[in-house]
């Protein structure tokens, strides 16, 4: 390749050379996809139909973030976490949420801790559902993507009920959650839980035994557990390969310790096992649902934590109390300052291990917050994983591994 | 107040001649107006909604094409980057006359809740823009909403219309 | 007199501090016999230089010289963390002179996570990591986009995030959050060229702007009128089809169209 520096007529990607001694061809997949995983290039080198070597470019929905975190407080920045990972919003608030808390030692009350369950767990349903529905359309099952899409709506119209917006939810704060479940809302989701699993046997009884499917999914992109461990290969791809560590068993946050579920593990590695991973790991979403109804109404009204030096009083006070007004008043014209310290709090995200990294220097404005992307570990790891796979298993492999660039990129 | 209809076939008071063939090629491109996938973003996964079964798309026309050369109208959805901006350029010259862009979401109209340094403030800095839809994330109905309004202004457009010089290139 | 703007530090920052307050720190413990991380720290301790150790908000924390890294690592990974959940850098440029590189680690059979911590002073290059732990690849190279740590030995040394002829590194304290000259143009100088910035005109980075006579830019909801029109003060229908329908197409109406109570 020869170095000559890039103008307007010869831009970078086209001194990529195309004609090689080796014969090999260079392919390169644009950050225009017609498959639905967001802005990921891919640059691929192949002999034949087999990949030789995958290089993915990302950076194309890099929004600085991170920069942002830096020039706001901490309450401003929880809508800007919505949009890392865009599919299943309010995990990605609940894991800024905690961190904070964290760094705060403060503890939401019990309903707060519910209501988050809740929310926790539909958002995983909403991310696997449009895993499986951008999955199944990439490698052609295209019925999937409407009836996935579908039951989406359904969970999409819950969270709507609840905190008013579909797909950026900002619907957990710091210390809590601030707004109560509406009337009739449990009765809505206990009649979603009724018939979603139905749904799930649906999507089960198109693809799991379908021999297509399976010819295109089985022994396709095996992760060995060494492989995974190396690369930060965190949730599903993880647990496919036979490692048992999930976050919401190993060191639990939220109410995980009460609820009653199982987390499936697969031991081949391959696309088919994590395919049946991610459809066994509805089916317990579901049943926590279930169960998490019960504990709601069990639980006493409370949803925000007592902390004056850090949040501000509930509505009711800030309203009809001077000093509640002027505390609030302070907290968000200025922002509430957190010890100094730092401190890295991961939970389990539908995608995998979602960290948040904060460093604060005692100011309103963290002095650095990074954000740990499970997303981003399993983009790098493509560098290993697609060589050896042809280039349909390609389409599998971006399907599969349950990649959304916003989080990759921030 | 008396309401009243904005006259689409005026423009600035001056009526615009339509012959019968200019209305029935435009009803034709009005109604079946390719969408190339530009799915960015967040706005992304509503603008997948909005072609799913519940905001059925496909009712009004509109198919969604992976191809440029195929396309009538790029919706852009989402954040656009000043990485990214070059070939979103490249996409919308390779794109046949007719064309138009619906920009959706407030990351696309200008640059939205990013304000830094690697977020192009506004797509309309680089390609010339139809509907701007507000919204993060725009309802599939507003999406709709604005597929409906673009399809009234390629009606009142003639069909042999030449590259209206707009702000860029 | 012109606002006070501090050269080493560009964020925004409070714009009120309180002269005798002092922030609190999060509390450090010191590693003692009955800890859990105990047999870890003496492990590390044996193969390599520690210089600090405490442990903060429940994980430990070992600060080592930045020319050990690879060997605290390795250390740590013989204990059992065989995990990189993250690695990255904070700029303390203005206050001590370097980055502090931290790299978080996980071990799964114990159930504890460490960090180990570095202070890279501005301008020395790291060693990079990637031999002990491959999720660093990317990490590293994300690090070098942001901040312009260089990092020896590292396998695929490329700008990440940002494109390859980006100037600067945004993720240091000097550099602004809206960018410098050379980004606020970026796009228009590699699309259209130099010579089209007066055509484009500069970003408007002002989220507050709003010009109401301008109707080529903005629409007044509910009184919205054609690009270019006169303001107008008479409310406009919010209608879906031209007056009389189309041909063939459905017509659809306000006045048709049903309020559901229930969504179906």
């Amino acid at each position: 390749m020869e170095n000559q520096s890039p103008n307007r007529l010869r831009p970078f990607f086209e001194n990529i050379a195309f004609e090689r001694e080796d014969n090999r061809m260079v392919i390169n997949m644009g950050p225009q996809h017609p498959s639905a995983h967001g802005q990921l290039r891919l640059i691929l080198e192949l002999d034949g139909e087999m990949i030789t070597k995958a290089v993915p470019c990302v950076g194309y929905m890099h929004r600085g973030m991170e920069k942002m975190a830096e020039n706001m407080i901490y309450n401003e920045f929880l809508p800007t976490t919505d949009r890392m990972d865009y599919v299943a919003a309010s995990s990605t608030n609940y894991g800024f949420a905690l961190a904070v808390e964290k760094l705060l030692d403060i503890q939401a009350p019990r309903r707060a801790e519910v209501i988050r369950t809740m929310l926790l767990e539909l958002n995983r349903l909403t991310s696997h559902l449009l895993w499986l529905a951008t999955h199944a359309l990439d490698v052609g099952a295209m019925t999937i993507f409407l009836y996935a899409f579908r039951e989406r709506e359904y969970i999409l119209d819950l969270i709507e009920d609840y905190c008013g917006a579909r797909l950026t939810h900002s619907a957990v704060r710091i210390g809590g959650v601030p707004l109560d479940l509406p009337e009739g809302w449990t009765a809505k989701l206990a009649a979603f839980c009724e018939k979603f699993p139905s749904d799930i046997d649906d999507y089960e009884g198109l693809l799991t035994k379908n021999r297509i499917w399976k010819m295109r999914l089985e022994g396709v992109g095996v992760v060995t557990p060494e492989q995974a461990k190396s690369w930060g290969c965190t949730g599903v791809i993880l647990r496919g390969s036979g490692v048992e560590w999930d976050i919401r068993k190993e060191e639990p946050y939220a109410l995980y310790e009460e609820l009653d579920f199982d987390v499936p593990v697969a031991k081949e590695g391959d696309s088919y096992a994590r395919y049946l991973v991610y459809m066994e790991e509805m089916r317990q979403s579901t049943r926590m649902l279930k169960q998490l109804i019960r504990l709601y109404q069990e639980s006493e009204p409370g949803i925000m934590a007592h902390a004056p030096r850090y949040l501000s009083a509930p509505k009711e006070q800030i309203m009809t109390q001077n000093y509640a007004l002027m505390q609030h008043f302070v907290l968000v014209t200025q922002g509430m300052r957190p010890p100094k310290g730092e401190v890295y709090v991961a939970t389990e995200s539908p995608k995998g291990e979602l960290g948040f990294y904060i460093n604060s220097q005692g100011d309103p404005y963290p002095y650095r917050l990074k954000v740990r992307a499970p997303s981003f570990f399993h983009c790098a790891f493509y560098q290993e994983w697609m060589v050896g796979l042809y280039l349909a298993d390609v389409v599998t492999i971006l399907g599969n591994s349950n990649i959304i660039l916003g989080e990759i990129d921030r | 107040m008396a309401q009243h209809q904005v006259e689409y076939l005026n423009s600035g008071g001056l009526p615009i001649a339509l012959t019968s063939v200019d209305k029935l090629v435009q009803w034709g491109r009005s109604n079946s107006v390719w969408a190339l996938s530009y799915g960015l973003a967040c706005c992304a996964i509503e603008m997948m909604a909005a072609g799913g079964s519940r905001y059925d798309f496909d009712r009004f026309g509109t198919i969604f094409r992976a191809s440029p050369r195929h396309s009538d109208v790029m919706i852009i959805a989402g954040t656009l980057t000043k990485k990214h901006a070059e070939f979103t350029r490249r996409l919308y010259d390779q794109m046949a006359e007719p064309k138009w862009v619906i920009s959706m979401g407030s990351c696309a109209n200008t640059g939205g809740m990013f304000n830094t340094y690697s977020t192009v403030q506004g797509v309309d800095r680089i390609i010339p823009v139809d509907i701007y839809l507000p919204g993060c994330a725009p309802r599939p109905e507003t999406l709709q909403y604005a597929l409906m309004l673009l399809q009234k202004k390629i009606r009142r457009q003639g069909a042999n219309r030449k590259q209206a010089l707009k702000r860029l290139v | 007199m012109r606002r006070y703007q501090d050269k080493h530090n560009v964020q925004k920052q409070a714009y009120y501090t309180d002269r005798f307050n002092v922030q609190p720190s999060l509390p450090r413990f010191e590693v003692t016999e009955d800890s859990l991380f105990n047999a870890t720290l003496l492990h590390v301790k044996g193969l390599v230089d520690v210089l600090e150790a405490y442990v903060e908000a429940g994980q430990l924390v070992v600060w080592v010289a930045p020319k050990a890294n690879v060997s605290a690592l390795k250390a740590f990974k013989t204990a059992g963390y065989e995990n990189l959940s993250e690695m990255s850098a904070v700029d303390f440029i203005a206050q001590k002179g370097g980055f502090e590189v931290f790299y978080q680690l996980l071990s799964m059979e114990k159930h504890e996570r460490a960090r180990v911590k570095c202070f890279v002073p501005q301008g020395e290059t790291l060693h990079s990591v990637t031999e002990v732990y491959k999720s660093a690849n990317w990490s590293e190279r994300e690090m070098y986009d942001m901040f312009g740590i260089l990092l020896e030995n590292h396998p695929y040394m490329k700008r990440l995030l940002m494109p390859d002829d980006w100037q600067g590194h945004p993720l240091l304290k000097t550099y602004p959050l809206q960018g410098d000259e050379a980004a606020q143009w970026y796009e228009i100088d590699t699309i259209f060229g130099k010579e089209y910035r007066e055509v484009v005109g500069p970003e408007n980075r002002d989220p507050a702007r709003v010009d109401a006579r301008n109707t080529v830019d903005f629409s007044r909801i509910g009184h919205e009128v054609e690009s270019g029109a006169p303001y107008s003060a008479t409310p406009t229908a919010q209608e879906y089809q031209e007056k009389g329908g189309i041909a063939v197409v459905s017509k659809i109406t306000k006045e048709k169209a049903k309020t559901l109570k229930e969504r179906p």
